[in-house]
């Protein structure tokens, strides 16, 4: 196996692990501070994709400003759902509320599916996204390199947010404890709401990412809640710091996966999978 | 004795399914081919529906399912291509080898509950379907899939029949298969409803850890309803395998599949088994007429439904009426003893 190949499929692991990351943080931000585990959240993340392909296609918005639309547009789709639908079932039996935002999900993804099709969509015909360096026979593209970056900044940013500013703080400590949080006279729903609406936001942007860098179809979705959940149970449940770390080592196995195997690029799903089922079942056992 | 009681119904059930083919014949003439099409759809939900809530009984929500129905399938149709037997033979084997497939994979995961357990069953899933797509194409036939037989081939009698009818008789075969294995799939779930496994599922749903204390073995009991959820489902593949004459394992092992196993008693009325088949009975109307209006993404119907259903039906439509009618119930009761007293 030639050594370069190797370096490559690392480097190439190593930046995808950044999107891996965004995205996982707001599912690790919905399940930490609200306590809903989303399934709902990979759909944020490819309407962010499909709301960028649509911006450049009809209105010849560049990828880079649709993230001044998108953002603010998923913050607000976030904030509609948990208004009209997860603030009711806050108190209801987990499963009711994981088969809600199941349920959310199938509509998102379907309502994709009836306005942009069952085909892949890509954005074309952009300088930047044909940019590449190479050194020492790795090659590395710019737009990977440029959303390996900025998912850094933002997961990094979110953990400074939420340990230095007051909302921060407020979510932590409604995620620590509800009540208590209630009687110092935080005003808990809000909390929520802004929690779950910025989840949504960071999956947008990574969705804008997602739109350069590949074709993404609008049955994307449910993959990335996958990988998302398994990278947040990796890091533990609800905890945002071991997320970089988590995102790391999926996103790793997958590149190599693909690289070393033969055959690998469509197995490598397929292992992800096992992975999760594995991690699970073994993480099961071990407890006990 | 209470199972007696529950085989009146169950028997005229069975004898309005053996007679709706030649009514609706009677009735719809040439349209009744699609009709009977659509309401062999209706019991396969039915089907789906009620196999899945046996499972979810014991608490587990799976979103396996897919995974059950797909091997059905898949065992018939790699049976029908490579042993000389009879067709038929590759029904109860499907389910036999999804039985096989469910304890094993109820095995591992028994330790799993809630949201665990449902996202290890779907990464199941998708293992599995990546596993038959993978496999040697002489033998599974790859990404492209198998081509499966027809059960039935009825023969064209000029003298007696019209060209249509021979579309009615393979659709009213199908359909009286499917029909077959909804009443088994009845009886399956009333088992557990009306003997003390009903206590046994109700109790490790509530509290497994107190459930064991009281007697109840929840691993055995969760392997039990996992064989008796998944032999239902995987003959129902297999049907369905035939009835479309391909298996391909995108659609084998769809997540449309668990969807709808999912959603229908969620609407209906979970751990009721009239709830499943209500559900279906509504689901699969709602279903045709998107089917029709839209081309892709006629899911959305079943995803607002799910939500509307958790948000505002908790105890689905079975659930929620026998409330209402018990309060009415209680109520009438009340005024009685006061005009008494």
């Amino acid at each position: 196996m030639d050594p370069s190949l190797i370096l490559q499929a690392i480097v190439s692991g190593v930046l995808a692990s950044g999107l891996y990351a965004l995205v996982s943080v707001g599912l690790a931000l919905a399940i930490g501070v609200i306590g809903i585990v989303n399934f709902a959240h990979g759909e944020f993340f490819m309407i962010g994709a499909f709301l960028t392909y649509t911006l450049f296609v009809v209105f010849g918005i560049d990828p880079v400003l649709a993230v001044l639309f998108v953002a603010p547009a998923l913050f607000l789709l976030g904030a509609v759902l948990y208004r009209s639908t997860i603030q009711h079932v806050l108190s209801a039996p987990e499963l009711n509320q994981m088969l809600l935002t199941f349920g959310i999900g199938i509509v998102l993804q379907n309502l994709a599916l009836l306005i942009w099709g069952g085909d892949p969509v890509s954005i074309a015909g952009i300088e930047y996204r044909s940019v590449g360096y190479r050194f020492a026979g790795i090659s590395v593209g710019l737009v990977s390199l440029v959303s390996f970056a900025v998912s850094l900044a933002l997961v990094i940013g979110l953990n400074l947010a939420l340990t230095r500013t007051r909302l921060g703080r407020a979510m932590r400590a409604v995620a620590q404890n509800r009540t208590g949080a209630a009687l110092v006279g935080l005003e808990v729903n809000r909390v929520y709401l802004v929690a779950f609406a910025l989840s949504a936001l960071l999956a947008g942007i990574g969705g804008v990412m997602i739109a350069v860098i590949q074709s993404p179809t609008p049955t994307i979705g449910l993959a990335f809640t996958l990988k998302a959940f398994s990278i947040t149970v990796l890091a533990g449940l609800g905890n945002i710091r071991g997320i970089l770390a988590a995102s790391l080592v999926v996103a790793l196995s997958e590149s190599l996966v693909a690289t070393l195997v033969p055959n690998g690029g469509t197995l490598s799903n397929a292992v992800f999978f096992a992975i999760i089922f594995l991690a699970l079942v073994w993480r099961s056992r071990r407890t006990v | 004795m209470k199972l007696l009681r529950d085989l009146l119904p169950i028997a005229a059930f069975a004898l309005f399914l053996w007679f709706l083919p030649d009514l609706l014949r009677a009735f719809a003439g040439r349209a009744s081919v699609s009709y009977l099409s659509l309401v062999t759809n209706g019991v396969g939900l039915a089907i789906l529906a009620l196999s899945w809530d046996i499972l979810a009984r014991t608490g587990q929500l799976s979103l396996a399912h897919a995974a059950f129905y797909g091997t059905g399938a898949y065992v018939t149709a790699i049976m029908a291509r490579h042993l000389d037997l009879p067709l038929w033979i590759g029904i109860p084997a499907g389910g036999l080898v999804a039985v096989i497939l469910a304890l094993g994979v109820g095995a591992v995961t028994l330790r799993l509950r809630g949201i665990y357990f449902a996202i290890a069953t779907l990464a199941f899933t998708e293992v599995l379907k990546s596993v038959f797509r993978h496999l040697p194409t002489p033998f599974a036939g790859g990404a492209a899939g198998i081509n499966v037989e027809p059960l039935f081939r009825p023969v064209f009698d000029a003298a007696t029949m019209e060209r249509w009818e021979i579309a009615f008789f393979r659709n009213e075969g199908y359909f009286l298969l499917y029909a077959l294995l909804l009443i088994i799939t009845i009886l399956l779930s009333l088992i557990t409803r009306r003997s003390r496994l009903r206590q046994a599922f109700t109790a490790i749903r509530t509290n497994e850890e107190v459930a064991a204390i009281m007697g109840v073995h929840p691993a055995r009991m969760k392997l039990l309803a996992f064989a008796l959820s998944s032999f239902a489902v995987g003959m129902l593949g297999a049907v369905h395998a035939h009835r479309v004459g391909s298996v391909v394992p995108e659609g084998s092992f769809s997540v449309e599949t668990t969807v709808l196993a999912l959603v229908t008693p969620i609407f209906g009325g979970l751990y009721t088994t009239l709830g499943p088949i209500v559900g279906a009975g509504m689901l699969a109307g709602i279903e045709e007429t998107l089917k029709r209006n839209l081309a892709d993404g006629y899911l959305i119907g079943y995803g607002v439904v799910l939500i509307l259903s958790i948000l505002f039906l908790p105890k689905g439509l079975v659930g929620t009426t026998r409330a209402w009618w018990r309060r009415r119930q209680s109520k009438s009761m009340d005024t009685a003893e006061e005009g008494s007293a």
